[in-house]
């Protein structure tokens, strides 16, 4: 038998509405659509991290046969800009190009090979500038500034109490600086679709987001057209992780089917992906952490630095979101944060699952395993003594839903197979491979946070055929949105999965429920159908009883259609009679309501946080400087289970992306320009790569009284899993690695070092 | 340019059409394509058979995974005078008749999240047990090591191929 061993205790799951189409591939991405008299879209890119445009002359390639259109800046009719928080990303660059991802002009052919050809034709003369390839050096007075408002695109700080006078009264003070790399989001399936001007003169965008209305909104600024002009399907996708939050390939699409009048497909190819698209935030972060003997941590000091690439996007979150978390879990007296996201003409860095949250804790939580070992306290330890209680103000001071959920997690994790030496482990192979544990855990807001617009919204009602149809303006990319919807709905509304039909994804026909994004989509299709299902069910069971002559106290919902606590077999009246008797009138509820925020007005703050805790146990190669991982858990607290086979590979993917995190992946660049362009030199991980055992605990009790249901999983299985890596090397080999993804040549040097030697040797 | 000048030594990929058959999920085709037209665009554009993803183009991921004359291959990499006169199975060919057992075991165990790697995957699946009747780990790891998964950490997948093993 295969010696694997993939545990949980989450069971009993079902198929998802999706999952047939998707094994037998007959469902249809958003990339394989294809439509009559469509044309090819490519897109030039600059060949500079920064330069002058001195002059575009398209000429040739508006000669060559087959090509349609070619558009440049000037082809922009309304604002030739995109960014989701403000507008600073160029759509077609006018005369400077500061990354090169930027766009310079885009070609519509009646091929690809066409179009690629002509891009080639396109001549553009650069005068190259200066190269800021790192955000320290942004931040020096001679560097060039690359916006009129200078380089530093964002700056938060967080302060309690006093760190410099609470360092006085410390023991123990530690102090290191970690670096984190640029990831990549390499979803399988690039950014791309389909634009399809219309008949009654709209368009339609079949392209891939996390937020079709948002789309819909920037695109209509763009276009110069309004907003109903414009249909956006942004569902189904493969794969986002944040990285299709942002506009990508949209607006050139929709400027050449205009243009032409066709439909054109835009589907980048990876290294087009590769080079445009958005990364993690490379950030560094230095923290002073200061305790007391007894360990008690007295002082937290924190600066980041987060290099956002060459424009804004949701940057300025990224960082207002590693600023609230820099202390996590931990309930510190003085604590002083400060944090700047610099601008630079590298990749540009936005939306990536765990948002800020993945840097900022594997600082802190090397912090805390550097302050046990120099105290002499278990690690565990240190952290139980300095954690939060269920009723303690959030990491920034403000009001939160009261959570028992670090102790929750910690509690598990310590609980763990792994830990308790329960689990078989093999043993080493030889001598020159170490193995060591280490353990981690991560608190992670959920929502845009205090002070940003978060809207979300829902619409059920019984539609023509009979079915309940549940609409919600969320996109699937894999997550498993479409089964959280219909599990909601069977156990909210008591019929069953045949009465339902979901319709997300698709801004002529779905209410605006906000974005797939900040782990919100579980949580808020909760609360929708909470405030929904009560008048929904009232206006089902009044037409029932009116038909029928049944009182409503005698009356439910149930499979098919209203029961009677008489009907045994059948319902009294079925979803389609009922839908009949009200075609005039049709029963329909909508609902619009804001995530839950904190009441205090801390930019961002968030009001409910889900908690995580990592054990893992590495092998370490001292010869050659891999590690494996061989074991890895994980226990979360987010509240109730909606879909257990989602939450499992929500975690579960989670950690493995993590792992790639920790291990693997970084796209490098060089004076400004990607080393790293295919999964040739990006290594994600394989399944050679996975630990061949994981097991992961879901936490489901909230804390009494806790009215908010459901947390999302999307992010915060990604979050501890680094710093338990991390601190397992070091419990392997004693080597305190600060810089991700781990370098193999630093532990095969650190290994030849005497002291390190020294330290195996007192190990064996 | 450099770019430019690179450019210019490719010859257009419009000359040279070929006539090629095959045999794709049991159906004869005869096709006059470009010599050297990837095989992952003779199904996706000349037979509508979008079934097999295209994601790195260089033979990296998987997505692009076809069981060719009975051996997995990348499709991004096969050219058209190379799939001429070869059977090729697609994602599409596999559930003909009903859901295949690798297909359901997916289903069960959640093998796959948004499923842009799952018909390179499934078929990839498909190959290793045409190969083993029981495969060992390393058979399995060796198998399904040139597909990539961004979304479920392989998880799902292995309890697939666990329960098919143990069936
Ligand atoms: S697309 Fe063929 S291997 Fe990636
Ligand atoms: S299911 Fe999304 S890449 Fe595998």
């Amino acid at each position: 038998m295969v010696n694997f061993s993939y545990s949980s205790n989450l069971q009993g799951s079902f198929e998802r509405p999706d999952g047939v189409d998707k094994v037998t591939a007959n469902l249809k991405f958003l990339t394989d659509l294809s439509f009559p008299n469509m044309l090819y879209g490519k897109i030039l890119r600059s060949v500079y991290p920064h330069a002058k445009i001195i002059s575009i002359s398209a000429k040739n390639a508006e000669e060559l046969p087959g090509v349609r259109a070619v558009i440049t800046s000037k082809d922009v009719p309304g604002l030739n800009r995109f960014g989701l928080i403000f507008p600073d990303q160029p759509v077609l660059c006018e005369d400077r190009v500061r990354y090169v991802g930027d766009a310079v002009a885009a070609v519509a052919a009646e091929t690809e090979e066409i179009a690629e050809k002509a891009l080639q034709l396109i001549e553009v003369e650069y005068e190259p500038l200066p190269v800021i390839d790192d955000p320290e050096k942004a931040l020096l007075p001679s560097a060039p500034q690359l916006h009129p408002d200078g380089n530093i695109l964002h700056q938060a700080s967080y302060q309690k109490g006093n760190v410099e006078e609470a360092f006085q009264t410390c023991d123990f003070i530690v102090e290191e600086t970690y670096e984190l790399p640029r990831q990549m989001h390499a979803y399988m399936e690039t950014e791309g679709g389909v634009i399809v001007p219309e008949k009654d003169g709209r368009i339609t965008v079949y392209a891939g987001t996390q937020h079709g209305y948002k789309d819909r909104f920037q695109l209509a600024r763009i276009l110069d057209i309004p907003e109903s002009k414009i249909r956006v399907v942004s569902s189904p996708m493969g794969g986002s992780f944040g990285g299709k939050d942002e506009l990508n390939i949209q607006p050139y699409g929709a400027l050449l089917a205009i243009k032409t009048g066709c439909p054109v497909k835009i589907h980048q190819s990876r290294r087009e992906s590769v080079r445009s698209g958005l990364k993690r935030h490379p950030m560094k972060i230095t923290m002073k952490t200061g305790a007391s003997r007894s360990g008690k941590i007295l002082a937290h000091q924190v600066r980041i630095i987060a290099d956002t690439g060459a424009y804004a996007t949701l940057g300025p979150a990224v960082l207002d979101f590693a600023v609230e978390h820099a202390a996590g879990p931990y309930i510190i007296r003085n604590v002083h944060v400060e944090g700047v996201s610099v601008y630079t003409n590298n990749g540009v860095a936005g939306e990536f699952r765990g948002f800020g949250g993945n840097q900022v804790t594997f600082a802190l939580e090397g912090q805390m395993d550097r302050l046990a070992a120099k105290l002499g306290i278990c690690p565990m330890e240190l952290r139980k003594r300095n954690l939060r209680k269920a009723d303690d103000p959030g990491p920034v001071g403000q009001e939160i839903a009261p959570t028992d959920g670090a102790a929750q997690v910690l509690k598990a994790i310590s609980q763990s197979l792994l830990l308790n030496n329960k689990e078989k482990r093999e043993e080493s192979t030889s001598q020159w491979k170490k193995t060591g544990i280490g353990v981690a855990i991560a608190m992670h807001g959920g929502g845009l946070g205090f002070g940003r617009l978060d809207p979300a919204g829902g619409r059920i009602s019984l539609n023509e055929e009979g079915k309940i149809e549940i609409s919600f303006g969320f996109e699937e990319f894999g997550q498993g949105l479409l089964s959280v919807i219909e599990q909601l709905a069977i156990k909210e509304i008591g019929c069953s999965s045949n009465d339902i039909k979901i319709t997300i994804g698709d801004t002529d026909c779905v209410p605006s429920s906000g974005s797939s994004t900040a782990s919100r989509g579980t949580s808020m299709v909760w609360h929708a159908l909470q405030r929904m299902k009560g008048p929904f069910k009232k206006r089902l069971l009044e037409k029932a009883s009116q038909c029928t002559g049944v009182p409503v106290d005698q009356l439910y919902l149930g499979p098919s259609g209203i029961w009677s606590c008489e009907s045994k077999t059948e319902p009294l009246i079925t979803y389609q009679q009922i839908a009949y008797e009200t075609k005039d009138d049709p029963i329909q509820i909508e609902t619009e309501f804001h995530f839950p925020t904190t009441p205090h007005s801390i930019p961002g703050g968030h009001y409910l946080y889900s908690f995580a805790a990592c054990a893992a146990r590495v092998e370490v190669d001292v010869l050659t400087g891999i590690v494996r991982v061989k074991n890895l858990e994980q226990s979360v607290a987010a509240g109730p289970v909606i879909y257990p086979t989602g939450y499992l590979g929500q975690i579960e993917g989670g950690s493995v992306m993590a792992l790639g995190y920790t291990l693997l992946e970084e796209a490098l660049m060089e004076k400004g320009k990607y080393v790293t362009e295919n999964f040739d030199s990006y290594l994600i991980p394989t399944i050679n790569d996975i630990p061949l055992s994981m097991n992961i605990t879901a936490i489901e009790d909230l804390y009494e009284g806790d009215e908010y249901g459901p947390r999302g999983v999307g992010e915060i299985g990604t979050v501890a899993v680094a710093p338990a890596i991390v601190k397992a090397i070091y419990d392997a080999i004693g080597l305190w690695v600060t810089k991700l993804p781990v370098s193999r040549e630093e532990i095969v040097k650190a290994v030849n070092q005497r002291e390190m030697k020294e330290w195996l040797t007192t190990k064996l | 340019m450099a770019d430019n000048k690179i450019v210019e030594k490719i010859k257009s990929p419009l000359e040279e059409k070929i006539k090629i058959s095959l045999v794709v999920n049991g159906q004869e085709k005869e096709l006059l394509v470009n010599a050297t037209m990837r095989l992952a665009d003779i199904l996706r554009e000349e037979l509508q058979l979008t079934g097999t993803k295209v994601s790195c183009e260089i033979g990296r991921c998987g997505a692009c995974s076809v069981i060719m004359d009975g051996k997995l291959v990348n499709s991004c990499l096969v050219r058209a005078y190379q799939a001429n006169q070869k059977e090729i199975l697609t994602i599409e060919g596999l559930g003909m008749n009903g859901l295949h057992p690798i297909q359901k075991a997916f289903l069960e165990e959640g093998g796959f999240q948004c499923g842009y790697c799952t018909p390179g995957m499934i078929i990839a699946v498909k190959a290793l047990f045409d190969q083993y009747a029981n495969p060992t780990k390393e058979q399995i790891l060796e198998g399904l090591s040139g597909n990539l998964c961004r979304c479920t950490g392989y998880g799902g997948i292995i309890r697939a191929i666990q329960k098919l093993t143990e069936s």
